[in-house]
């Protein structure tokens, strides 16, 4: 697409997206189900995200709230590259860095120090510039001697504590974070939000799927409202957080099925 | 390829990983690689060498040792690429790096295992037979077409397992009658009254020509004939293509089955 060209590092671009998921127990399928067709067996697919249309320009902060289920996740994986879209496309422009599932993709048996130089290895960076930004990761993890260790002894909370900081010194042009934050103690939560701001400062686009209400108001200017994969709601904050209240405070469809109501 | 480049580091990462995790735990370390072969050496000479005397080569541990050590990486290296994306499903769900790399440095990490046992063997070989010869100049040819065949073959078996579970068994049982009908504990020069056996040996098996290759080289002292120089580099070339071909189609939904 010639669009991705033209894009500025930070913006991003979805248009038309569409992306469904099939809900399978054992995820990889065998040759037979293959020879047979039978892999439709089971419950129909989900659909994550249905025609979803988005254009966040550089540097804006952009909240994305929703019931669970409603899509939020998959739409930071695909922004992140991860999932592809089904139809439609997304574009985005520089660098993309996701803080998605907490934790995983840190080898286990490897210190805090090796996870450092897999998390920057893993989004493109170079020996040298990892190495560069090595020290300032280390520092704003606050792991101390604990930075040398094997990750399998870490609390939950350290494990973020180094994913973050990771995440938040690769200079990003794109920042995507899906709900991590909140496992981290008061204090380093603020670290982060502060941290986060001076990305943002520094042009960074920002893109935040949470259920803290409060942290979404603070962090973020624009809100989008996603409900069983459509954008309900676009626009300023504090409109988006009342209609996702709104939303929250009346029942769902399926339960009002579940209830036996017409 | 750019994109290769860029994340070069963490190809190199994941090799030093797994050189690191292979040897670290087991009191042997690498010495486990040198003793398999040495094992299974013992073995074949025992049976054909000794029990069944029919061999007509000279110094025959050592001719079967050249054949065993190449039929055991590329044996090694496809069991192992098989599983390595499922194995890794937590890093490719967490950033879009190319996912070429897994495997890659799999079969990179058994290329130096590789490297290191029959360099040792060479030496050996070498140095008892006196075959050593100008020829040896061709042997990194014929292993960078070894690294290439293999790589292309890695890519197709990771990917396809990632896909569809049984892939992995069906290798597993694929490669004991094909080690059977490998050139290992014969050549396929051996066999004279059976011209079909003889040819399906030599040509059909695209292991055949590598091992007698390499075999030629070490243990023989000869240059390799022009037609299986060119058949290794050409069968190297088709494999990656179909290895990378195959990867391309296949690969977007890594991230949601494994």
């Amino acid at each position: 697409m010639s669009a991705a060209k033209t894009l500025q590092p930070g913006e991003i671009v979805l248009d038309h997206a569409s992306r469904a998921f099939s809900i399978r127990a054992d995820r990889g399928g065998t040759l037979k189900e293959l020879l047979l067709r039978r892999r439709s067996d089971g419950p129909a697919p989900i659909q994550a995200l249905a025609d979803v249309t988005l254009h966040i320009p550089p540097g804006q902060t952009v909240g994305i709230v929703g019931r669970n289920g409603a899509g939020k996740s998959s739409t930071l994986k695909v922004l992140a590259g991860i999932v592809p879209l089904d139809s439609g496309s997304v574009d985005i422009g520089g660098r993309i860095v996701s803080l998605l599932e907490l934790g995983a993709g840190f080898g286990r048996d490897f210190s805090g120090r090796e996870n450092i130089l897999l998390g920057g290895a893993l989004h493109g960076l170079s020996k040298a510039q990892i190495e560069e930004k090595l020290d300032d990761i280390i520092a704003f993890s606050e792991l101390g001697d604990f930075i040398d260790v094997p990750v399998k002894t870490y609390s939950s909370g350290m494990y973020v504590r180094l994913g973050f900081a990771i995440a938040a010194h690769l200079d990003a042009d794109v920042l995507l974070i899906d709900e991590v934050l909140a496992v981290g103690d008061e204090a380093f939560q603020r670290k982060c939000e502060a941290r986060i701001a001076g990305q943002v400062e520094k042009g960074a686009t920002l893109v935040l799927v949470s259920h803290d209400a409060a942290l979404i108001e603070r962090t973020c200017e624009r809100v989008v409202v996603l409900d069983g994969g459509h954008v309900v709601f676009d626009g300023p904050s504090a409109e988006g957080m009342e209609y996702y209240h709104r939303q929250m405070n009346t029942p769902t469809p399926a339960s009002i099925a579940e209830a036996g109501g017409p | 390829m750019a994109e290769l480049k860029r994340y070069r580091y963490l190809f190199e990462q994941m090799v030093r990983r797994e050189l690191r995790q292979k040897y670290q735990g087991s009191a042997l370390g690498v010495a486990w690689y040198i003793v398999n072969p040495l094992v299974l050496t013992g073995a074949y000479y025992f049976m054909f060498g000794v029990v069944f005397t029919q061999t007509k080569h000279a110094d025959y541990p050592l001719f079967l040792m050249v054949g065993l050590v190449v039929w055991i990486f590329f044996s090694q290296a496809l069991m192992s690429a098989a599983p390595s994306l499922l194995d890794q499903g937590a890093l490719i769900r967490k950033a879009p790096f190319p996912r070429e790399t897994i495997p890659a440095a799999v079969v990179t990490v058994q290329m130096v295992t590789f490297l290191v046992v029959l360099g040792l063997v060479a030496v050996v070989t070498l140095v008892f037979r006196g075959s050593f010869s100008v020829w040896l100049v061709l042997l990194p040819v014929v292993l960078a077409a070894l690294y290439v065949f293999v790589l292309g073959l890695s890519l197709a078996v990771a990917v396809l397992h990632a896909h569809f579970r049984d892939v992995a068994p069906i290798l597993s049982a694929a490669l004991l009658p094909w080690f059977f009908v490998s050139p290992i504990f014969f050549a396929p020069g051996d066999i004279t009254d059976k011209a079909t056996a003889k040819f399906v040996m030599e040509w059909v098996n695209p292991v055949a020509p590598f091992i007698e290759a390499i075999r030629r080289v070490v243990y023989d002292g000869h240059a390799p004939s022009v037609a299986g120089l060119a058949y290794v580099v050409l069968i190297a070339a088709a494999a990656l293509a179909i290895g990378r071909t195959l990867f391309g189609r296949l690969q977007s939904e890594l991230a949601v089955i494994v």
